[in-house]
């Protein structure tokens, strides 16, 4: 076998190899999954995964896993806790089926806000849901922009953090003009460091918004630490769910001179009045990636604009199965 | 009592309010909401470092969401460094297995089962091309395949959600009781690829790219993995009451106290049941006969059981519900465990009426009437129905004239209070606490 460096779809199932591969998709994002299987040059395997009429989720797997690596894709969105619990059932299905790796892909992990004990009695829910995966079963973790990275540590298996930087940074070197004048910004201080990483491999200037709390009951002011006058600002952040801080960070920015604003968010919950929020604000686009479906979104959105990560999970997929390293994908966007 | 603390989920506050009534102790503060985005949001609102807390949370309405909400109660009393996580589930969710492909000997069916036929079929290219227009996947699992073999997925854009089929013969998972045939398809684009091989058979369209091996696709069994998320989570006891299946205790490496509701319905047969030593304890399936026939001892009365006879060779559809026993002018008492659909006890209704009874009662444990089951007991021969509230009935009262609620709340409060003070708890096995 020859592994050529080029990134065409390519077949995974040479003869030689005796174990082959299967990719499972939930119900959360089926498309993500067709596009990852397609780069992939396979099928989805064949699997229903319905509720019953209690509403308890029923899986049922259609083909062998008997000794076969098996990837099943589901995101942590829309219905959060049924697509949960159908990630669960399908690994511990896979596992009673006797596969011989079990890896869950899941885009956009879920409850990975609550990932510290911020006050009393609050619940490290990742702590659980990364229990909860390896109790099911899962042998492997392929995930995306952890909100924290160490919650790779709440789990004993391997975990693959990918990133959504170099497809980020290819976005702006392609689409946006005279990239090399504008100001990468933070919303806040907590995502500084994925901002300066990015600002840095751009080679361009970073800012960051502060939320100054004067007094215990004062409303903060947010306030701009860095010179955006005349520039235009690319935002960058995780996730975007109420928009409520893009919304007012844009503002702060437009006042403080900028020319056009742009955000650029990897997982697009958008939550509640989200769309209206974009709509208002004086963003002219965001950017995200398809971790989470939201084609119903763009037709209520025109600044709505989606990268397509597939192909990362794609190439991970298929070097973790053939067991080459992936760290090229922290730096490289397979085309 | 000192050193507890009950709390309660989302799925049936006003069974914690009772429980703590009868206890004499208020509920422990807890705030249960969701964030924007779904996900759920729990806020226990006072210590319980060095407690014995109780969480009370039922299997019903969304179950995944409560069942979620549970273990992230639970992980949250763990965290906060509570004495001993209790659980309490008065419906025990996914204690419902479904059936696997194996025939009476243990042998894989290499040809399946006359009455599982349904389950697989699409019969012709027209029913196929005719379910491609329908607006969900409701001929699970059977494949739906157009004749030229192209794959239909649903993620076509949906624009209304699609109404359930009742047709019993279409759609029939598990097979004793119908649970799938009226499916309420929560998310439209559920993609069905073709599945895994048909039995072969003229009628039955080839698939794309099936293999002709010999996998018997076969649903998941969640058991296992339920318990194993509970004892994950953190819980260190789990109270419920009429588990399905008994031996789902034995997932658990933690303590379980499966209560019964046997002592309760008793009292209800003797008291509210006029000349009940002349009726007769009916199960409506097979599988219950050994609760019906512990019930009948007790109370010294007869008994008879409806049975389900499948004849493979000649009509491999229809199965034929029979009476084993004799009702005639009898008044009939059904007992069964759980009361989804409602399938099982409105047929046995009708069996019953048709072989000579008078009157017929039936007593259920878990009443979960998902879909349109009340109207179907409506419209049934069953002359009234007792369930007890281990799911809310507050809107099912409303629906339903027939329909009374037997409180569990007691036997709970007794149980809790006596595993809190470390007595025994067998006392209730066999009487109602007042």
């Amino acid at each position: 076998m020859v592994f050529t460096t080029d990134f065409a779809p390519s077949t995974i199932r040479p003869p030689s190899m005796t174990n082959s591969i299967k990719i499972f998709a939930g119900n959360s994002h089926i498309e993500f999954a067709k596009l990852v299987a397609k780069r992939l040059g396979i099928d989805l395997a064949k699997c229903v995964v319905v509720k019953y009429s209690n509403q308890e989720t029923s899986v049922t797997i259609g083909e062998s896993v008997r000794d076969e690596d098996v990837y099943i894709i589901q995101s942590g969105c829309g219905e959060i806790n049924d697509n949960l619990m159908e990630l669960l059932i399908m690994i511990n299905a896979c596992k009673t089926a006797s596969a011989r790796r079990i890896t869950a892909v899941v885009p956009c992990f879920p409850y990975a806000r609550q990932d510290k004990k911020d006050k009393s009695r609050a619940p490290i829910t990742a702590k659980l849901v990364a229990n909860m995966l390896t109790v099911a079963g899962a042998n492997h973790v392929i995930t995306m922009d952890l909100h924290a990275s160490q919650i790779q540590g709440f789990f004993n298996i391997p975990v693959d953090n990918l990133y959504a930087e170099p497809s980020t940074l290819k976005y702006i070197k392609e689409s946006i003009e005279d990239y090399q004048s504008i100001v990468i910004v933070s919303p806040d201080a907590g995502g500084a460091k994925r901002a300066t990483s990015i600002a840095d491999k751009l080679d361009v200037d970073f800012a960051l918004i502060h939320k100054e709390r004067k007094k215990a009951n004062e409303v903060s002011r947010m306030v701009l630490v860095g010179d955006v006058r005349g520039r235009q600002c690319v935002l960058v952040d995780d996730m975007a769910d109420t928009c409520g801080t893009l919304g007012l960070a844009a503002k702060v920015l437009i006042e403080n001179g900028a020319t056009k604003v742009y955000a650029m968010v990897t997982h697009a919950v958008l939550s509640g009045k989200a769309i209206s929020v974009i709509n208002n604000s004086k963003l002219e686009r965001i950017i995200v990636t398809n971790t989470i479906p939201h084609d119903d979104k763009k037709l209520l959105c025109p600044k709505l604009d989606t990268i397509d990560v597939a192909a990362t999970f794609a190439e991970a997929i298929r070097r973790t199965h053939n067991g080459e390293s992936i760290s090229y994908l922290f730096n490289y966007v397979p085309n | 009592m000192r050193g507890i603390a009950v709390l309660s989920g989302t799925s049936h506050q006003s069974l914690t309010h009772d429980i703590c009534q009868r206890l004499g102790i208020s509920q422990g503060s807890a705030s249960l909401t969701k964030f924007s985005n779904q996900e759920t949001n729990v806020f226990i609102g006072e210590s319980v470092r060095d407690v014995d807390t109780y969480i009370v949370q039922s299997g019903c309405g969304n179950v995944n969401d409560n069942f979620i909400e549970l273990l992230i109660m639970i992980a949250a009393c763990r965290t906060a460094s509570a004495r001993k996580i209790t659980a309490v589930i008065p419906l025990f969710p996914y204690s419902r297995q479904p059936e696997t492909p194996y025939n009476k000997n243990g042998q894989i069916t290499s040809r399946v089962p006359a009455s599982e036929v349904d389950k697989f079929a699409v019969l012709n290219a027209s029913a196929a091309k005719k379910a491609a227009h329908m607006p969900a996947v409701l001929e699970v699992p059977g494949s739906v395949v157009p004749a030229d073999g192209g794959e239909i997925t649903l993620a076509q854009p949906l624009h209304h959600r699609a109404s359930t089929i009742r047709t019993e013969s279409a759609v029939s998972i598990d097979g004793s009781r119908g649970r799938l045939s009226s499916i309420s398809v929560s998310q439209p684009n559920i993609a069905v690829t073709s599945l895994a091989p048909l039995p072969p058979s003229e009628n039955l369209v080839r698939l794309k790219g099936a293999t002709q091996g010999t996998y018997k696709h076969w649903t998941a069994r969640s058991g296992t993995l339920v318990a194993n998320m509970l004892m994950a989570a953190g819980a260190d006891h789990i109270i419920t009451m009429d588990l399905h299946d008994p031996q789902f205790q034995g997932f658990f490496d933690i303590p379980v106290d499966n209560l019964y509701s046997q002592p309760l319905m008793i009292k209800y047969i003797k008291e509210r049941i006029p000349n009940y030593r002349n009726a007769v304890i009916v199960s409506p399936d097979a599988g219950g006969a050994k609760r019906a026939t512990v019930v009948a001892d007790k109370l010294n009365v007869d008994f008879a059981l409806i049975h389900k006879e499948r004849r493979p060779t000649e009509t491999p559809n229809v199965s034929d519900m029979i009476l084993v026993g004799d009702v005639k002018d009898k008044v009939c008492i059904l007992i069964d465990d759980i009361a989804d659909t409602s399938f099982t006890i409105t047929r046995a209704a009708r069996i019953l009426v048709e072989n000579g009874a008078t009157k017929i009662v039936a007593l259920i444990t878990h009443g979960i009437f998902s879909g349109d089951a009340i109207e179907r007991i409506n419209a049934s021969d069953i002359n009234e129905i007792i369930v007890s509230n281990t799911v809310p009935q507050d809107q099912n009262l409303a629906k339903c004239p027939k329909m009374r609620v037997i409180d569990i709340a007691p036997i709970f409060a007794e149980a809790i209070r006596r595993i809190h003070n470390g007595e025994s708890v067998s006392f209730l096995f066999d009487a109602v606490p007042y």
